[in-house]
């Protein structure tokens, strides 16, 4: 089982290169589980028709205990095993604990000795805004962190921060920067930028997504591009994508 | 409203049961929690506290540092510390506040392992569990690498301030392995003060080993160093004293296949508890005994509340001597389902208690639960140091020794019977 996390600016099309990406690699037939590291509970959307899988925080709330994984866990499009962390309710509680609490429950429960997935991804939130998003990355998690950024300044401000917080947690073992993931916004000069970004974090740019109107069109059918455009040009640059990630796995 | 405790005392918490487990062995224990003050986890029911030096510290972790997540203090202020003290090893126990801000022990024992070379690991605990908790999952993990820890130990003195504690961890002195091949070793598990206080249990614990045939190993963890605790997996048998020995036994059992026999001696039932070392060292049930079943039926309304090991092997022996008559168990300390034993009544909540207690015929407890019986309830003292702390200490019997036969002599018992 190998594990990697996924982070990057709010918005920045994490889940939906996720989910396409998780689409693709069990497609060819690895067992992939995605987990959404969101309280918004919707990283999976798009795998499951627009019917995420349970956020484990919900089922907390709803006192249930001694979670099964098949409580847990959803099959989605091509097979892809789909997880939610969830959390806490808007402008209340504590959303890093929240993760932190469904890690431990996603352990307990037994989900990866169920499911024996060949690879784990996280679709995590936003930036790193405070321990509980490492949880992703720490020991026994994720072993490399990809990166999601377009080249508009606030997406690469946001991956610098990431990135820097990767490379400040490399003494406790953490995961490494597998590399930068560009999902274009068509701003200028955004190659050259994100390769400026790329070689100040000492890392590469794994693949790059040209915008498309086939990814909103997806999202409105509520299905991965993979799935609703197969063999489109778009679906092409997926898997091409998700073979470059693969590699960087070694699996 | 459900669980809120009016009545009932809280009992020892977790971070609590880990120091008191990890107490004489050398380590140590950095408690990550803004308290300045030991007396919240060591002095009211740490009865050694006051006559022994020990290597507890707490963090005093501040606003500012919980806010930041400002770790890198923490793993200075060990390393510090440390370097002054050199311990065996060094173990980081966890308070709410780390918990609910999510600080990764795992890693930062990992920093600072690296960084000393000192033997480092961590005890998930969070202070809103029980003793049990918190001691069984120590005890397990100092079982699991004391073989490491003892391998690194110097062979002069570490410069522990305590020097019985140095002197014991040197060179196994007190190891008390048989020298005639043929007696079975026996590691006695789960002894801390919070269920045995610092009377003479202990002792008569070893004496029962030794008048039944047996030569004692180990005693995890009370008067016994880390070279004893290495050598443990050499033993023929454990005895699980307390339900904290249980994770350590069955860790035992894993890694070496040891049988273990759950059961504290006392009265009658010491002789019955012997035949069950041997049938376990001979492989029987596969090497597991739990405690076994009286053959008669409990009494209406009469029970003993406390530690589930202790009570239940203290109503076994009840029940061979009144041959008719013995009271039920209930444990109204929180126990994780996975250390339960059958036939205890766990009830943690005053719910649970009130109505149990409150039409109780006859209750053996510790003096606190005095307050849930009713007016006719005929009561029997027995103080439970992680109970009542120091409160009743100079009333805790040696359980070994006396229990049964003070219950026995007690006039309310004389007048149930």
């Amino acid at each position: 089982m190998y594990q990697i996390a996924v982070y990057g600016k709010g918005g920045i099309g994490k889940s939906t290169t996720v989910s396409n990406i998780a689409a693709v690699l069990s497609g060819r037939g690895l067992r992939v589980l995605q987990v959404g590291c969101d309280p918004k509970a919707d990283s999976t959307s798009l795998l499951c028709g627009g019917q995420p899988a349970p956020a484990i925080l919900d089922l907390l709330r709803e006192g249930k205990k001694n979670l099964q994984p098949d409580q847990i866990i959803k099959t989605g499009f091509n097979g892809v095993l789909c997880a939610e962390t969830g959390g806490p309710a808007p402008g209340r509680g504590c959303a890093g604990r929240g993760i932190l609490t469904a890690f431990e429950v996603l352990k307990k429960s037994g989900a990866f000795d169920a499911c024996r997935p060949d690879l784990v991804i996280y679709d995590v939130l936003g930036d790193v805004v405070c321990g509980g998003f490492t949880a992703p990355m720490r020991g026994g998690f994720a072993r490399q962190v990809f990166i999601v950024t377009s080249g508009e300044n606030m997406s690469i401000h946001a991956a610098a921060n990431i990135g820097l917080a990767v490379q400040d947690f490399q003494k406790r073992g953490y995961a490494s920067l597998g590399g930068l993931i560009l999902n274009r916004r068509d701003v200028k000069n955004e190659d050259a930028k994100v390769q400026e970004l790329a070689d100040d974090l000492d890392t590469e740019i794994v693949g790059s997504l040209p915008r498309s109107s086939l990814v909103p069109e997806a999202e409105e059918r509520r299905q991965t591009v993979v799935q609703a455009f197969a063999g489109s040009p778009m679906a092409r640059q997926y898997e091409v994508l998700a073979q470059a990630v693969l590699e960087k796995t070694g699996l | 409203m459900r669980q809120v405790q009016v009545k009932k005392c809280t009992c020892t918490a977790d971070v609590s049961g880990v120091c008191s487990a990890l107490f004489e062995l050398g380590g140590m224990v950095v408690i990550h929690d803004p308290s300045g003050c030991n007396s919240t986890y060591n002095t009211h029911d740490e009865p050694r506290w006051y006559d022994r030096d020990s290597l507890i510290f707490i963090s005093g972790l501040s606003e500012m540092d919980a806010l930041e997540g400002n770790d890198d203090k923490f793993i200075a202020d060990i390393e510090d510390a440390a370097g002054s003290l050199h311990p065996a090893f060094i173990v980081l126990v966890r308070s709410p506040i780390p918990m609910m801000t999510g600080t990764d022990f795992e890693a930062i024992a990992g920093i600072v392992q690296e960084e000393t070379g000192i033997p480092t690991f961590y005890v998930p605990t969070d202070g809103m569990h029980s003793y049990i908790e918190g001691a069984g999952r120590a005890l397990e993990e100092i079982v699991r690498l004391a073989p490491e820890i003892a391998g690194k130990m110097p062979q002069e003195p570490a410069a522990v301030p305590k020097r019985d504690l140095a002197d014991r961890c040197r060179s196994g002195v007190n190891l008390q392995i048989g020298t005639d091949g043929r007696r079975l070793r026996v590691n006695l598990l789960g002894v801390t003060p919070l269920d045995f206080s610092i009377g003479t249990s202990l002792l008569s614990m070893k004496e029962f080993l030794r008048q039944a045939g047996f030569d004692s190993a180990c005693c995890l963890a009370m008067d016994t160093g880390l070279p004893e605790i290495a050598a443990m997996g050499g033993a023929d048998v454990n005895l699980v004293v307390s339900t904290a020995g249980l994770p350590a036994a069955r860790f035992l059992k894993d890694k070496y296949g040891t049988p273990y026999v759950v059961g504290m001696p006392c009265g009658f039932f010491s002789k019955v508890l012997a035949e069950q070392l041997h049938r376990a060292a001979a492989g029987e049930a596969g090497g597991v005994c739990l405690l076994p079943d009286p053959g008669i039926k409990p009494g209406e309304k009469s029970y003993i509340v406390g530690e589930p090991v202790i009570c239940s092997s203290i109503a076994r022996a009840l029940a061979l001597e009144s041959g008719n008559f013995y009271p039920r168990v209930i444990c109204p300390i929180q126990v994780p389902d996975r250390l339960r034993l059958p036939d205890v009544i766990y009830a943690e909540s005053e719910e649970e208690l009130e109505p149990l207690l409150g039409q109780a015929g006859v209750v053996i407890a510790d003096p606190l639960m005095k307050t849930f019986c009713g007016r006719g309830t005929l009561f029997i003292h027995l103080p439970h140091e992680a109970c009542s702390g120091r409160m009743f200490r100079a009333g805790i019997p040696d359980l070994v020794r006396d229990c049964p036969q003070r219950i026995l002599k007690a006039p309310v018992w004389r007048q149930m019977s």
